[in-house]
């Protein structure tokens, strides 16, 4: 009987083990993805990340973050044509994701995000279209959380350089900045793999209205 | 006791027990390091990623029988099966690359292709909407490529010393029969569809793929757009008119209509006409889309439109200008086309489609009318196969059916009608094999079989590509192309056989940078042209033939002066055709030997505007003087215009366009009509056919009301 306790003793522990070191690599590998300065950082990160989805395959944030980091080498990204072929990878993966948890405000901010990065690929052509797309995608992602910070000053910052190009007022986009960063600042106690990026967004484009 | 041995062995079973180093390096075909790999134990959180250097070690606590995966952007995946018991394992891996990769070489002889954004094209679909000059008519702005010829009074595509009826218009693989509205006689027609419906435009001047049949020289393959993405209402005001769009999206599907009603009324009213106008030009046209999607990668789409339009004028007689001749037309124009495509699983997909064309003109030429209509309907089916990522494999079969019929009424009040239909199978089979990322070869053939004529034909086309450079290449092309005759002539002999033509292509392409440059050299030749007997036009034959050849050059640069994006055309041809009344072989009056033109398009975010400027320039063209004893050795003077657009955008909803062609009012001269009859001198006399207006000058304002306001009708324009 003592033995028998000790067996399923030792497998609940393992179990948990087993969740404990999905949290546990999860949190060290989101940090340093936050961290990563060079490509070959944020690929390995990315790469740590894409193991972790394909081995768990019920949980939606590696595939979150690895979408995230993608979208981070984007950014870093010159040659337009390559940060497509990244933004078609940050698509891919955040498809993955979204699969897995549906309607989730996160993910559809990130999905604008994305958007977001289409544009400066080519702002001529594709102004029109994903600017537009960009911004519906936030707001769907502001319905399903009104207090979601990232979408709020990913909106901002979108708003900011349309008003700024029309030179037409920033008053809403700075609205918004400053809304973003208080909601930054009220919802620090969430999960340990809540998204945490995004409040330096706000904070630059506060500093520019100013 | 027994109890705490159980418990160190569950222990070293769960932890400790053997762990595997694995270790190695990942390269590609060639041997190169790819660094940024994913090594992986498949379905674990065991892997590493390749250094610089593109290696790898890890140690993984997993034990028997396991997968390794490795993956990186642009390589196949690569797997092989290890069995893990504590030995170290070493792996030495080439990834094999994707094909279809951003610098994988393109079968670019003959066509120009414009949109898909991701892919490095020589043109943008916002390209056609924004290029001065053209005043967003998409031949108006394809007249602009090297492979055309300024046809001034005609406003179609008369690519390589095709005339204007050789180019074919394809909407989602289907058949357009009736492409451009009607326009009175030596004034410019446009496209009756607007670039801003399509996603993607493959314009070929030459050796095409063996999916598109019925079309000599040049084929306008136009993809409409995807599911819209976005509410929205447009409207728009111009000086010519008005209309109203609006756009509603659900999760899976949208719709969209529009109105739009032309009126060059008022507009004749205040720039002098070269034409004698009873009632200027106008038309109401109504049209609509519907997208669904379905599955996982399915689409079905329809289009349909409707117009109407007409003008009635004055002819004027040459010998004497005072006697009139009114001509009325009217034109009732439907169009309806339905596709779908769907993927049956990873390798198969399935596309096809049904288009229905209906085409009525009412003339009345001196009080006596004469009628025409044509029903035009084309089914088709296509399946696509992905064999490999070297080689794909497409198929098809279609259905064309064109049903004609004209009436007048003769001089003793008789109805006379003419009709006939025209039924046309076809069949093609096309692969497409990579042997590397840097050599392909497209094979086709495709066979069709004329009902009215009760003739099967079997046309071959190839092309290959070859890239020896990391961006040039070059390309080479050959097909057999053939089209039925043009119902005006069939209408008097429905025994003529199908024209054909024969290209042969050769293209070296650089793509680099937002810099493109092509030079191509071609020739092709004709066979089966329409040809009187003894110069009579109520006796035809196919005894034509002809040749056109040449060459040309592009170059576009979007990169040297920042925000500045121009483009430069040049093209010469040599082209004789012995057809129609010709008595000797001879350059028709529709080619010019030089063409060249320049488009610039530059954003100036200071005034919030996009300016753009286009340059054409044709060397004379052949017409026939009776007078002079030769034939054709007439030369008109040259054609030279200057356009500028600006695009204003003061709020990011609001539009203002204003485009003028021909800015220095150049008086074009397109070639000379002649009196039927010589004069009591023995002297035919001429009249010049000139542009209707000297310029042509349009405004427009462009609202857009959607949730949000950052959208605006730009890319319409």
């Amino acid at each position: 009987m003592k033995t028998k306790m000790l067996i399923l003793f030792s497998f609940c522990s393992t179990l948990l083990f087993a969740n404990d070191k999905y949290e546990q690599v999860m949190q060290t590998n989101i940090q340093s993805i936050y961290k990563a300065q060079t490509a070959e950082e944020m690929q390995q990160s990315i790469n740590t990340f894409e193991r972790i989805g394909a081995a768990e395959k019920s949980k939606w944030e590696p595939f979150y973050y690895a979408s995230f980091g993608y979208i981070m080498m984007a950014t870093r990204e010159e040659d337009g044509a390559k940060r497509d072929v990244l933004l078609d990878k940050a698509t891919q993966v955040l498809e993955k994701a979204s699969a897995i948890q549906k309607n989730d405000s996160e993910i559809i901010a990130l999905e604008g995000f994305i958007y977001m990065m289409r544009v400066t690929v080519d702002p001529a052509t594709r102004g029109q279209q994903y600017s537009g797309l960009a911004m519906q995608t936030f707001g769907k992602a502001l319905g399903l959380n009104p207090n979601n910070p990232r979408a709020m000053a990913l909106m901002a910052q979108m708003e900011f350089g349309t008003a700024q190009f029309f030179k037409s007022p920033t008053t809403s986009a700075c609205e918004k900045a400053t809304n973003a960063i208080a909601m930054f600042d009220a919802t620090s106690s969430v999960g340990p793999l809540a998204p945490r990026w995004g409040k330096e967004t706000a904070m630059q484009v506060a500093k520019q209205c100013q | 006791m027994r109890t705490a041995l159980q418990l160190i062995l569950l222990f070293i079973t769960s932890t400790a027990f053997a762990q595997t180093r694995i270790s190695g390096a990942v390269t590609d075909e060639r041997g190169a390091a790819i660094p940024g790999a994913n090594v992986s134990i498949e379905g674990t959180y065991d892997g590493a990623s390749t250094s610089l250097e593109g290696v790898f070690q890890f140690e993984t606590s997993e034990t028997g029988a396991q997968n390794i995966l490795i993956t990186f952007v642009g390589f196949k995946a690569f797997r092989q099966l290890v069995n893990l018991v504590g030995e170290p394992i070493q792996l030495q891996v080439a990834l094999r690359e994707e094909i279809n990769q951003l610098d994988a070489v393109v079968i670019s002889a003959g066509s120009f292709t414009a949109g898909e954004e991701k892919r490095r094209t020589v043109l943008k679909a916002i390209d056609i909407a924004t290029t001065a000059g053209a005043t967003a008519d998409i031949a108006g702005a394809l007249n602009t490529l090297p492979g055309t010829q300024k046809v001034g009074e005609s406003g179609r595509l008369f690519v390589r010393g095709g005339d204007g009826s050789e180019t074919k218009t394809f909407i989602d693989g289907m058949l357009v029969a009736n492409a451009y509205s009607p326009s009175a006689p030596n004034t410019p027609s446009r496209g009756r569809f607007l670039p801003f419906m399509f996603k993607g435009t493959s314009f070929s001047t030459g050796g095409y793929s063996a999916e598109y049949g019925q079309a000599l020289s040049s084929a306008l393959v136009l993809d409409s757009k995807d599911k819209a993405e976005l509410n929205q209402t447009d409207l728009g005001l111009l000086s010519v008119g008005g209309d109203v769009a609006h756009t509603q999206v659900w999760d899976r599907a949208s719709v969209s209509g529009k109105i739009q009603y032309t009126n060059i009324r008022p507009y004749f009213g205040l720039i002098n006409q070269e034409i004698d106008w009873i009632t200027p030009p106008a038309s109401i046209e109504g049209s609509t889309a519907f997208r669904q999607e379905v599955g996982e990668h399915g689409i079905v789409k329809f289009f349909g439109n409707f117009n109407h339009s007409d003008f009635k004028l004055n002819n004027h007689d040459i010998l004497n200008p005072n006697q009139k001749t009114p001509f009325a037309y009217a034109n009732n124009y439907g169009y309806g086309n339905a596709s779908f495509l769907q993927a049956l699983n990873d390798s198969w997909s399935v596309k096809g489609g049904l288009s229905y064309n209906y085409n009525e003109n009412n003339i009345v030429l001196n009080d006596s009318p004469i009628d025409e209509v044509e029903k035009a309907i084309h089914a088709k089916l296509v399946f696509e196969n992905t064999v490999s990522d070297h080689v794909e494999l497409k198929f098809g079969v279609e259905q064309l059916q064109s049903n004609y019929e004209a009436s007048r009424i003769d001089s003793l009040s008789l109805k006379q009608t003419v009709a006939f239909s025209t039924p046309i199978s076809a069949g093609f089979v096309e692969a497409e094999l990579y042997a590397s990322k840097y050599f392909v070869t497209r094979a086709g053939v495709r066979t069709e079989y004329n009902g009215l004529i009760d003739k099967l034909n079997v046309d071959p086309r190839v092309s290959i590509a070859y890239k020896p450079f990391t961006y040039g290449q070059f390309s080479l092309a050959y097909g057999q192309f053939r089209q039925a005759t043009q119902n005006q002539f069939l209408r008097i002999n429905q025994n003529l056989e199908e024209e054909k033509a024969e290209h042969f292509i050769l293209n070296y392409q650089v793509i680099n940078n937002q810099r493109t440059f092509r030079a191509e050299l071609y020739h092709k030749r004709y066979a089966n042209l329409v040809k009187f007997i003894n110069g009579n036009p109520e006796q035809l034959t196919n005894a034509g033939d002809g040749y056109a050849q040449g060459f040309e050059l592009f170059w576009r640069d979007s990169k040297t002066v920042r925000n500045l994006d121009y483009w430069i055309s040049y093209s010469y041809l040599d082209t004789e055709r012995d057809y129609l009344h010709f008595p000797t072989p001879s350059t028709p009056s529709f080619a010019s030997a030089h063409n060249f033109s320049v488009v610039g398009k530059k954003f100036i975010s200071e005034i919030k505007s996009q300016v753009g400027v286009t340059y054409s320039y044709s060397s004379p063209r052949a017409y026939n003087n009776p007078n002079s004893e030769s034939f054709n050795t007439g030369r008109t003077p040259v054609y030279q215009d200057l356009s500028v657009n600006v695009s204003y955008l003061p709020k990011p909803f609001l539009i203002i366009h204003l485009s003028v062609t021909n800015v220095l009012g150049r008086d074009n001269i397109f070639g000379y009509d002649y009196s039927e009859a010589p004069d009591s001198n023995g002297n035919y006399l001429s009249r010049a056919i000139r542009q209707p207006a000297k310029r042509f000058l349009f405004l427009g304002v462009f609202f857009t009301i959607s949730k949000n306001k950052s959208v605006n009708q730009l890319p319409n324009l």
